[in-house]
Parts: C-alpha cells; structure tokens; sequence
C-alpha cells in the first residue's frame, strides 16, 4: 500500500468510528453535565467524571431499579419460553421429515415479515378475554412470537452440524429422544444456544411498542416504556434521562458485542435481531 | 432464508444418514413441532387472521363488538385516500434509501475493516454500538443531538458557519434525519454479515486473478463481489423488510410527522387504530404493508433460484 491509500484508509476507519460511536459517547458526555450547560453555557465536549455523585443523586429520584426488575422479568420470561420451544422445533425440523415441514419453515420465516404493529389490536382484544392486559406475562407471550422462530432457526442450524451418528448410538442405549435432545445435542450446540438466548433476552429487553400498549399502569412499565415516558417531559434533568439510557444500553451493547460472530453464522438459516 | 431451510432436506449429509435412524411417518416428530407451531398459531398467526380479516369490516376501537362485514370498502376507502398514497410513498422511498445507504455505508465499513491494522478489534466493537443499541435509548439521544437550539449537530453546524437545521420539524429534513439514524442502526450489522462473508473469499483465487496483473478493482470485481453477492442481497432483503417494519424510531422521534412526511405505512397504521379509532382502516394499512414485505421476500426468493439454476448449468 502507497502512503496515500494508508492515509485514506486511517480517515475512513476515523469517519465510521466516529459516525458509529458518537452517539453512545454523547450519552455519556451528557450524562455528565450540568443542565446549565446543556442548555445555555453551551455544550462541554469531555466527560466530567466529577458530576457523577450529583448524576447519581438524580437518577435516584428516577424508579429506574422498578423498571429495570420490570425488564428483567420479560426478558427472562422470553427467553425461557422462546429456548424451550425454540429447541424442540429446531430439533425436529433438523433431524425429522414429515408432513408439512416445508409449510412450517415458510411460516417461521413469515413470523419475521409481520410488523409488530400489525398484530397489536387483536392481541390486545385476546389479552383482555383472557385477563393478561397490563400483565409482564402477556407482554412476555407477545414477544415470544417472534423471538421464537429466530430461536428455532438457529438452533436447528447448530444440529444440523451436529453428526447424526452422536445421536444413533444414544439410541441404541435406550434413551427416548427427548432424552438425547436434552441430554446429547443441547450440551453440544451450547454455544448456538448461548446466541438464541442473547437475542431473545434483548429483543424482550428492547421491546417497546407492545409493552406502551399493553400495560397501562406505570409500576408494570419496563424501561423501553419508562424511558420513552420522558420525551416531551422537563421534570427529570436531561442528564439524568442520558444516564438512564445508557445503564439500559450497555448490557445491550456488551452483550451483543460478546456473541456477534455467533449471529453471523445464525443469519445464514434465518432472520435475526431487527 | 426459506430456501435455506428447505433445501436442507433429505440431500443434506446429516438428514441422509439420519434417514437410518428415524420412522418418518411415526408421530414422533410431531411430539417436537406440535407445541412451537400451536403456540405461534395462538400468538402470531390468528391475531394476524383476525387483523387481516377486521380490514374487511367497519370495526371501531371503541366498540368492537359491534361490527359487520363491509367487504373491500376500507380498501376502497384506502385507494381514494391521498393520505395512504402518502404513507406508500414514504413507506417505499424510506426503505429503498435505507437499503442503498445502510448497505453502502455498511458494505464499504467492511472492506475497511477487511485488512488488518493496529485496534481493529475496538474499531470493529465501536462501529456495532449503533446496532446493539436498544431502539428507546437511540432514539432518547438523537432526538438530543438534533436538539433544534442546543443539540450537538446544531452546534457543529452553526460552528462552520451555517445556519441552524430544523432536523425533525420540517417536511424536508425529518426523512433525511430519520435515515441517517437508521443508517447508524442498519449499517452495523451489514458490516458484521458482509466482513464474515469477505473473509470466505478464497485467498488462491484472489492470488491467481493478482498473479494475472489484475489491479485490486477488478479482483474486486470478477472474484470477491460475485463470491459475497447471496450475502449481500439476503442482506439488503432483511434490510428492506426491517425498514417496511420499523416502528419504535420513527414513532418516537417524529411521530409520523411533520405534515406525514415520516409516516411509514406502519406508524399510520397505529395513527389510525389508536387516534381515529378505525381499525378497519388501519388493518386495511398493515395488509398492505404485509404485503409490501411479502413482495420484497418473494423478489429475493426468485433472485435465489434464479442463481441456483444458474450455478447447476
């Protein structure tokens, strides 16, 4: 490489790093201000690490913790339900043929087509028949809808690697299927698992548009919907919404960052995070 | 996708040696699929149904019980709306630019990163915040950075001399300024497929083609875009498909507006269900939208076995 494509490829790399990661920094910068300087000293262009105890004693004032335990349940809840389900349809699309498998893999992939928007009002009308408006669990329902089918592809990619004769000679010994779904392949294809879990953790981590329609009482609100509630809002000092935004970022953006080769070799068998 | 899924059937290595093993018309698979397919049958495709088929009747959010079949009148409706050509046409330019800008942005992010230099890995960590980054939190610090009188782009933009850009408030600006979130968004995670896609390139083949005097443009061009091209155009499919989908950003940071120039077919859809109370009308949006989506899938799909037939001659 001449000295010129060196420079030009140095300033690209500068460009995209700073396109990329500027908007987490500002949060952080602002998180760290003062409100007067936000709005008419003018803008600092360093973090202050010295107004972390007054950040602090403003996010108190903030039911961050509620709503973060809030987030926590659905994300959990979805991920359980969408691994456990998730499993037994990547497991039997991979290793079975039977009627309708074609219908079934086009209805999976159909699931990642749908607009959340567009099944929102007669989820709401069935939730409220069957009691769960304004519950986490009917949020976590919902949400499993669609993580469900990202689980499945992936998994079902990871035991197709798997070699059948693993499983033939647990067969042979006996054990029942379910048994070495359970106890042969799931122990092998961990790591695959691990990446189904990420995402749908964080898909029932982020989700926002059910969670604002479906709960309407503010102690059930996760922080999608908490955090949202301060657009529009001039109580809670800007530097307190920045910093709440970016505790509720950062398992986000850690996490994704740990298993994000893993979602490459999922995305060859289907669709992944939107 | 699909097609990924279904050709992995009997032909693949594993299923063939699994036909040895296995009672294909025994019930036993559908001990496995049966709970996963009833449940998104409950959960995903009746609510689904039951939209598609409210588009055909005069349902109100406020009485819903009282409702009757009215045929294709909230399509009539629709057709006769300049709103919904609106929202249409917003829809299809959003998604289109979306497509050619996130994968631009993320395609050429990724030959840059495709050489080794001194921090790549914190440099490859950085460019993935924007995709990792939950929709609420994006949206909370965009809509601070395009602050009108305080926010960063405005203090940079006054700083070399311009005047001050209304980025969300104007019909002209709120597209071009939702795009360039989405693009923060989408262009990530065209890196992240398209770098793994690179890096399968056979290194003998672009050794050969340099060997042949080829400069770096046309081994470009004869040997590592051919090889990356499935990757890109199933990428460039999600990324369309995502974009006809998109709700949480728009929503929160326009809210469809100024004067609809934002409002995808999706964000009217919920304007209409939650502030008009016509569902019939709204489903009458999504049914469209749905199909604007399908459309794009079936495309890609043709594309593929378009490829494959090729690639069998």
């Amino acid at each position: 490489m001449t000295i010129l494509t060196r420079a030009l490829h140095a300033l690209l790399i500068l460009a995209l790093v700073v396109f990329g990661g500027f908007p987490i920094y500002w949060m952080a910068v602002t998180a760290l201000s003062l409100n007067s300087e936000l709005y008419n000293t003018g803008q600092v262009w360093w973090p202050q690490i010295g107004n972390l105890p007054m950040l602090m004693a403003d996010l108190a004032n903030v039911p961050l913790v509620r709503w973060l335990a809030n987030t926590g349940i659905v994300a959990v809840g979805t991920t359980v339900l969408s691994l456990t389900l998730g499993a037994l349809a990547g497991y039997a699309l991979s290793r079975f043929r039977f009627h309708g498998k074609g219908v079934i893999g086009f209805l999976l992939f159909m699931t990642q087509v749908v607009p959340e928007a567009l099944i929102l009002v007669p989820l709401y009308a069935m939730f409220i028949s069957l009691g769960l408006l304004n519950s986490l669990g009917g949020l976590i329902l919902a949400n499993v809808g669609f993580s469900l089918p990202v689980a499945a592809f992936i998994i079902k990619g990871a035991i197709d690697a798997v070699p059948y004769e693993i499983e033939e000679a647990a067969t042979i010994d006996n054990c029942p299927r379910f048994g070495v779904l359970t106890l042969i392949i799931l122990p092998i294809i961990a790591p695959s698992l691990a990446a189904a879990a990420v995402i749908s953790f964080f898909a029932g981590w982020n989700e926002y548009l059910f969670a604002a329609t479906f709960l309407m009482d503010n102690t059930q609100w996760p922080a999608s919907v908490g955090l949202a509630s301060f657009i529009g809002q001039y109580e809670t000092p800007l530097s307190a919404v920045m910093g709440a935004a970016l505790i509720f970022s950062l398992p986000a953006v850690v996490f994704f960052l740990i298993i994000q080769r893993k979602i490459v070799a999922g995305i060859t068998s289907g669709a992944v995070k939107g | 996708m699909t097609e990924i899924l279904l050709r992995a059937d009997a032909k693949t290595p594993v299923a063939r040696s699994a036909l040895g093993g296995i009672k294909w018309r025994g019930l036993l698979p559908y001990v496995f699929i049966v709970p996963p397919v009833l449940y998104l049958a409950v959960f995903m495709f009746y609510p689904l149904g039951r939209q598609i088929w409210l588009s055909f009747t005069n349902t109100r959010l406020m009485n819903p019980n009282r409702s009757e079949f009215t045929g294709l009148n909230n399509y009539e409706r629709l057709f006769a709306d300049p709103e919904f050509y609106m929202a249409l046409q917003v829809t299809v330019i959003y998604s289109a630019l979306a497509v050619i800008l996130g994968v631009t942005v993320g395609m050429i992010a990724a030959l840059a990163l495709n050489r080794p230099f001194p921090g790549r890995a914190i440099v490859r960590a950085v460019l993935l915040f924007g995709w990792a980054c939950p929709n609420v939190a994006a949206s909370l610090v965009w809509l601070w950075m395009f602050n009108e009188r305080s926010g960063v782009l405005n203090t940079i933009v006054t700083g070399i001399g311009l005047d001050r850009v209304a980025w969300l408030t104007t019909t002209q600006m709120a597209l071009p300024s939702i795009l360039l979130v989405t693009v923060w968004q989408v262009a990530p995670f065209v890196m992240l497929v398209m770098l793994a896609a690179l890096q399968s390139v056979p290194e003998e083949v672009k050794e050969a083609a340099r060997v042949d005097n080829a400069d770096s443009l046309s081994v470009f061009r004869a040997v590592t875009l051919p090889h990356v091209m499935p990757t890109l155009q199933l990428v460039s499919l999600l990324v369309a498909v995502w974009s006809i989908r998109r709700f949480d950003i728009i929503y929160l940071l326009t809210g469809g507006g100024p004067i609809g120039s934002t409002s995808t077919l999706i964000v009217k859809l919920r304007q209409v269900a939650f502030e008009n109370y016509d569902l019939g009308l709204a489903s009458a949006y999504g049914v469209i939208g749905l199909i604007l989506a399908l459309t794009v899938a079936v495309i890609h799909a043709l594309f593929t076995r378009h490829r494959l037939k090729r690639s069998q001659q």
